[in-house]
């Protein structure tokens, strides 16, 4: 009986020590980046590292970290570089507890940017290239348009690559439709594919909110970037609800500025400031009285 | 206060009497010269040390990122506090009715204009760049608290100074004639500042009249100062300061201050102006009775603010109260409440310790305790912020007071001092005309 109590300790402690590793699934480990590493790359990636990761990993090598529970790594620590590539990509992808996922935020493509230049860090690391499957999808360069259908309601993307300086559409490629927050993007009904005209119809709700004449910033990606490259649109469509939300600071209020205090504080303090110095001056008054009535004796 | 005065009293003999008593000390003597200038020599390297704190900045202080409040802010706390109690004794006291307070009102208005005086510059000692000091006018909210604080803290310093000038005047006039022993330009300025003052009823009448209405004004304006103090750290969200109840809390904790200031200059006042006569042992008796009471009123005050939140222990009230029960804190914050609150009180209960002597020892443990007990308010909440403190030294995570801090704050208790001293030692410290004017009566009264 008592082995058995130790066992399960054993298997908990263990379970315990796996529930704070991060896993990735193996097949998404083994993914490559389609490109090589460069120095453009690595450049590309630092601007973007320094927008989205920074805050939070500080600079790489640098062990300047936010101090969060659990510490989140350094970009050049041993730790963070004994991940291999597609577990790398992968975790952006996913984010865990206080780290977000850069899914709807950031493209793939971008995405391998960063890890490229997480690997600058690292002078043991050698790359290995995914084995190129570009060029195996119908079409290549493809470009997006966004437009709004009003009698059905639906937000339609259309699909061409030029192909001998003819656009053609393009037919059988997913995309994703997303509205721009203030930090990533939320996606918007499903990922779905191109008809055979190239053309995608998204439905779209009727309650989003947009800015004060209803405009929203719609974002829309492809997301086999494999197949048919990396490939984006965005388009400021009038298809939200119109929302007109003063700022915060534009009403009088406790914490604006003096030209907008609130008019009762303004009555208040006046009020009793002319009280107590009105009082003041008639008792001043007063003792000019009494030298008065002095000088007349 | 009475409104009308019976001016007979001017032909008593007994005036003649009391004027010689009181007027005795005053002008410059010896002990005055050697005192003062020991007071100001020691200023003179407080100055110094604002001079080094001018020229470098706050860096010279122990105050930094996350402690930026430390011994001037609780230094100002406590200069507050004690000034309020000219409002409790000359106005709530005397507007009650109280004949025991008539000879003791001018010493806590003196008290009351030294402390508020001098509270003002101790804000602009806290400040890192003192030549921006318009700003907090120019460019000052008038949702922020500091700006009623400004305002507050003018205002009563103005009702103190006139509230103590007032009921001189009548004083300066009986004083003229009776001042050989005196410089002459003091003898000048006695004849300025008593405005022509010749007893008539019509100037009686006029001056009652300003008086009255000052001792009322005074009330709401000295609880509003000391309310506004209180709410400088009360509408902040940070356990220790964010409490309902810290303008009363604030209130009683003044009153204690205050009344044990008056029992320590009165103390010195009658032994060195032999005026036993006047601030008798039944005066140091009442005001130990005042003093338990107010400490009572305290006590209770303090129980509330501790209790309550130790009952609940929310996660951040529970790291600041442990700071304050068993930690950091714990020496200062104990002795602060056994010493200076919990033992006067059982002490003062007995008539034995209402006696002058074990009173002015007693109230000088309390002003100590009160000064620390303003320490107490101020720093330990800052060492706990809500957002985790990072990427700063170590030593920027404590405070600790620097030496050039504390010359500074010793400088602004010395500058308390020498207002009082040059008060007390400049003007009749006990109204002549109303002791006189009181003897009158009770001679009159005892004849028929």
């Amino acid at each position: 009986m008592k082995r058995y109590f130790i066992l399960l300790i054993i298997v908990l402690f263990s379970m315990q020590l796996s529930a704070q590793e991060w896993v990735v699934a193996p097949a998404e480990a083994a993914l490559k980046s389609p490109f090589a590493f460069t120095d453009s790359t690595r450049k590309a990636g630092e601007v973007i590292y320094v927008a989205n990761c920074k805050s939070c990993h500080g600079d790489p090598g640098k062990n300047n970290v936010i101090q969060l529970v659990p510490i989140p790594p350094d970009a050049a620590s041993v730790k963070m570089q004994a991940n291999t590539d597609g577990a790398l990509h992968s975790k952006l992808i996913q984010g865990r507890g206080a780290m977000p996922s850069f899914k709807n935020t950031l493209s793939s493509t971008d995405l391998w940017r960063v890890i490229s230049f997480m690997r600058g860090f690292n002078p043991k690391y050698v790359q290995e290239v995914a084995v190129p499957t570009i060029g195996s999808a119908s079409a290549q360069n493809v470009s997006i348009k966004l437009n709004w259908n009003k009698t059905s309601g639906q937000v339609e993307a259309l699909l061409t690559s030029l192909k001998e300086n003819i656009a053609q559409p393009v037919a059988g490629a997913e995309v994703k439709l997303f509205a721009k927050r203030f930090f990533g993007n939320l996606p918007i009904d499903e990922a779905r594919k191109s008809d055979a005209l190239g053309k995608v119809s998204f439905n779209f709700p009727k309650d989003l909110p947009g800015d004060s004449i209803g405009n929203v910033q719609l974002v829309v990606k492809l997301t086999d970037e494999v197949a048919f490259g990396e490939a984006s649109a965005e388009a400021n469509l009038t298809v939200g609800v119109p929302t007109n939300r003063p700022a915060l600071t534009d009403q009088r209020s406790m914490w604006g500025v003096l030209e907008k205090s609130p008019v009762w504080l303004i009555f208040a303090y006046v009020l009793a400031v002319l009280t107590a110095w009105g009082f003041i001056a008639y008792v001043v008054l007063q003792i000019r009285a009494i030298y008065r009535a002095g000088s007349k004796e | 206060m009475a409104s009308e005065v019976n001016t007979d009293f001017l032909q008593d003999k007994k005036l003649d009497s009391i004027a010689a008593d009181i007027l005795r000390p005053v002008g410059i003597t010896q002990g005055f010269v050697v005192w003062m200038g020991f007071l100001g020599v020691s200023l003179m390297g407080c100055i110094y040390a604002y001079y080094i704190q001018w020229d470098k900045g706050l860096i010279v202080t122990g105050l930094r990122d996350y402690i930026s409040w430390g011994m001037y802010i609780a230094n100002f706390v406590f200069f507050v506090a004690t000034s309020l109690v000219g409002m409790l004794i000359s106005s709530v006291l005397g507007l009650i009715g109280f004949k025991w307070v008539k000879p003791i009102a001018r010493i806590a208005e003196i008290i009351a204009v030294a402390f508020a005086a001098v509270a003002g510059l101790v804000i602009v000692s806290d400040m890192g760049r003192p030549e921006r000091l318009a700003n907090v006018i120019l460019h000052g909210r008038i949702q922020s608290p500091i700006i009623w604080d400004v305002t507050v803290v003018t205002t009563y310093l103005t009702i103190s100074i006139l509230l103590y000038f007032l009921p001189l005047i009548p004083d300066l006039a009986i004083s003229k004639g009776r001042m050989n022993h005196t410089p002459k330009w003091l003898q000048n300025m006695y004849e300025v500042l008593s405005v022509k003052w010749q007893h008539t009823p019509e100037q009686y009448r006029l001056l009652l009249k300003a008086i009255r209405i000052l001792l009322i004004l005074i009330i709401p304006t000295a609880f509003a100062i000391h309310t506004v103090t209180s709410w400088l750290f009360a509408v902040t969200l940070r356990p220790g300061w964010d409490s309902t109840i810290f303008g009363p809390y604030f209130l009683a904790g003044a009153f204690v201050a205050g009344s044990a200031a008056v029992v320590i200059v009165m103390y010195f006042i009658r032994s060195n102006y032999k005026l036993d006569k006047y601030l008798t042992n039944h005066h140091f008796d009442m005001m130990g009775k005042l003093l338990v009471l107010v400490s009572i009123v305290y006590l209770y005050f303090n129980i509330n603010e501790y209790l309550v939140p130790s009952y609940k222990m929310k996660t951040a009230e529970a790291i600041h109260l442990h700071d304050l029960f068993v930690g950091e804190y714990a020496l200062m914050f104990w002795s602060v409440q056994l010493l200076g609150l919990v033992l006067p009180i059982i002490l003062l209960l007995f008539s034995f310790f209402r006696k002058p002597f074990s009173m002015l020892v007693i109230s000088i443990v309390v002003l100590i305790a009160a000064w620390f007990k303003r320490f107490l308010i101020v720093v330990p909440t800052q060492d706990h912020p809500f957002l985790p403190m990072q990427y700063v030294p170590k030593a920027w995570m404590v405070y600790q007071p620097t030496i050039i801090e504390t010359a500074i704050t010793v400088g602004t208790l010395l500058l308390v001092i020498i207002i009082i001293t040059i008060l007390v030692k400049f003007f009749p410290v006990i109204p002549i005309w109303e002791m006189a004017e009181e003897q009158h009566e009770l001679d009159h009264k005892s004849q028929k």
